[in-house]
């Protein structure tokens, strides 16, 4: 579902220079599937998600998402996805209710269909209570499960979420836990950043490491657990990274 | 393009605006209410300036040193109680009297007004002096003249006559036409700005634009559907700012002695046809402005980083807005050709009823296209990654 070949990031600065963000990372992620993206700050997670997203275009290589390749079909490529990022990204000033309204309408989703699948949505999330309440008001909690209802409005094969658990409290990460867990189930793609070593070891099916741009390995647990002789995923991150492990 | 995508997107933005306060302020409350007030302040505290300073020089009086009688006599006229001081000069200086008048020998006598004139009261009382003395003299060169047996249209050998073609119409069109034109073109860039920042480096600060971005809605229709909502933003601006502007003029109260500038107000040539060609000139205006204004924005970081960007843009909209409403430049369709100053000048030639067609088309013409091209350079630069991504 997707196929990432050899794709690359260079960022040109006039401070820092030519930068090499992300370097012929190659991998594949399929229907049904968690594939966790973990690595340190400045490592390239958000770089590559972004180039998957169409954010971004790459410097060389290419990403094909559900068919689509980001290089000659980006709005195709967009339309297959649900992003989701750490920052929520919503609209202060607007209410939840409107916010699925206008994603739903630049997803192309009719009338009618859209009112459904808003209602949908926000039985399955208990979201009818805050519906009409301007996002700036809204809990945390409130908030991400607005942003989860966003990213599954136009119910996409593929899920790129960026450290979507990042800074939330425990209740409201399971949260986001669960959402992923379902999509799982329903046979998406997913693919997601994460710093919380616990959280992608209880999600992915399978891992990649990414370090200096570079993709270090990519395996399912216990192909990493055989290949560190580590046996937590913290321990086996620091090993990748070539760095000692806890006393 | 897709029409319900740009549209969707168009709606969105006008909720989000008419939901921030900042632009709420900006768009509606200065042109309604905080402009007309200032202006209304304006007239009043002049009005109020000019009897303050007459019933001042009522109760100051003038220090007077004369000998003849008539002189006596006419300073008294003034209304004004007349004293006697040491030091004329001085005693006005020191505002212990409005104004002092001396009377200093000779053939022919002359007479001395000390003023002040930096103290609106002391001139308002040397100009009431001036007035009695210049009637006294009159009335003496009248007397002279019977005595001798001249006859009196010695004085007058013809009559000089003044006759304004203008006509009150245009005579108020030429007044309000010098600042009007300016101050719609000021107001719609100040009006313009919050908007226009929120949309895009609000966008990036509040980390809303990823998910925007990641939507299937292509850059182009992201840009049309914004700038369309923010060209929206800063033309209802300037109507608004038109609209108060006309109510408060007209409906403003003024002292008597502002009675030619009621006259004026009362005749401000804002009729439905004029205010529709005031309109059609300001809209390919407002589309310029919100595609400049995006432009320049979508390279800041922040709201406070967009703030200081357009601040020089708006001081730079000042000088050709306040040079098309001057008086003395002859609309050539050369002129109509330059931004800004070419929509300030038409509004003025409207206003005064002399706009061609052919400067009329020309400014439309040029300004639609000046708006197209900052609509295309606002779109390649909001494809630009290292202008969208900008950390």
């Amino acid at each position: 579902m997707i196929e990432v070949r050899e794709i690359s990031k260079t960022f040109h600065d006039s401070k820092r220079g030519t930068h090499s963000a992300v370097d012929r990372v190659s991998f594949e992620v399929h229907a049904g599937e968690v594939f966790g993206l973990l690595g340190p700050n400045g490592a390239g997670k958000t770089t590559t998600l972004r180039l998957l997203a169409t954010l971004l275009k790459p410097t060389s290589g290419t990403a094909v998402l559900n068919g689509c390749d980001v290089n000659t079909a980006p709005a195709k490529v967009r339309a297959q996805i649900g992003f989701l990022s750490g920052d929520m990204g919503l609209y202060a000033r607007l209410t939840p209710l409107e916010i699925l309204d206008f994603f739903g309408r630049l997803n192309g989703i009719e009338a009618q269909r859209r009112a459904k699948r808003i209602s949908e949505l926000m039985t399955l999330l208990d979201m009818h209570e805050f519906a009409g309440v301007r996002t700036d008001k809204l809990s945390t909690g409130m908030k991400q499960k607005t942003a989860i209802a966003r990213t599954m409005l136009h119910d996409p094969p593929i899920l790129i979420l960026d450290e979507p658990s990042s800074g939330l409290d425990v209740p409201t990460a399971r949260t986001i836990e669960s959402a992923i867990m379902e999509a799982k189930r329903s046979g998406k793609c997913i693919i997601y950043s994460t710093h919380v070593m616990e959280e992608a070891e209880y999600l992915c099916d399978r891992i990649g490491v990414i370090d200096g741009g570079r993709l270090k390995t990519t395996g399912t647990m216990q192909q990493l657990r055989d290949a560190t002789g580590k046996h937590r995923l913290r321990e086996i991150f620091l090993d990748l990274l070539g760095l000692p492990p806890d006393k | 393009m897709r029409f319900p995508i740009f549209q969707a997107i168009y709606k969105k933005e006008m909720i989000d605006l008419l939901r921030d306060r900042r632009t709420l302020i900006s768009m509606v409350v200065v042109p309604l209410l905080v402009f007309p007030l200032l202006f209304r302040v304006a007239i009043a505290l002049s009005s109020r300036i000019e009897e303050q300073s007459e019933a001042e020089a009522r109760t100051l009086g003038i220090a007077a040193r004369v000998s003849t009688p008539s002189l006596r006599e006419a300073l008294a006229k003034t209304g004004y109680p007349v004293f006697e001081r040491p030091d004329l000069s001085s005693a006005v200086e020191k505002k212990s009297v409005a104004a002092a008048v001396e009377e200093i020998p000779g053939n022919p006598p002359t007479v001395q007004i000390y003023v002040d004139s930096s103290n609106p009261t002391s001139g308002a009382a040397a100009d009431r002096v001036r007035l009695m003395l210049d009637v006294l003299k009159e009335q003496r060169i009248r007397e002279s003249l019977r005595d001798s047996g001249v006859p009196l249209n010695v004085l007058t050998p013809f009559t000089v006559k003044r006759t304004n073609v203008a006509g009150a119409r245009k005579m108020a069109g030429s007044v309000w036409g010098s600042m009007l034109g300016y101050l719609l073109l000021l107001l719609m860039f100040t009006g313009g700005m919050y908007p226009v920042i929120d949309m895009t480096a609000g966008e990036k600060e509040r980390k809303t634009l990823e998910a925007f971005l990641a939507s299937p809605a292509t850059r182009q229709e992201i840009v049309v559907g914004k700038t369309l909502a923010a060209m929206t933003a800063i033309f209802l601006t300037a109507m608004l700012t038109l609209g108060s502007m006309v109510y408060w003029l007209k409906n403003t109260r003024l002292s008597s002695r502002s009675e030619e500038l009621k006259h004026m107000m009362d005749t401000i040539p804002l009729d439905a046809g004029t205010i529709a060609m005031i309109a059609a000139i300001l809209i390919p205006v407002s589309i310029f402005a919100a595609s400049l204004m995006f432009t320049i924005a979508l390279f800041a970081r922040s709201f406070k980083e967009g703030q200081s960007y357009l601040t020089p843009l708006v001081l730079l909209v000042i000088f050709p807005a306040l040079m098309g409403g001057l008086p003395g430049f002859g609309l050539t369709p050369a002129l109509c050709l330059i931004p800004i100053f070419n929509a300030s000048m038409m509004v003025r030639s409207v206003l005064l009823g002399d706009a061609s067609m052919l400067n009329f088309g020309v400014t439309l013409a040029a300004n639609l296209v000046y708006a197209g091209i900052a609509a295309v350079i606002a779109t390649r630069m909001f494809e630009r990654e290292n202008v969208l991504f900008r950390t």
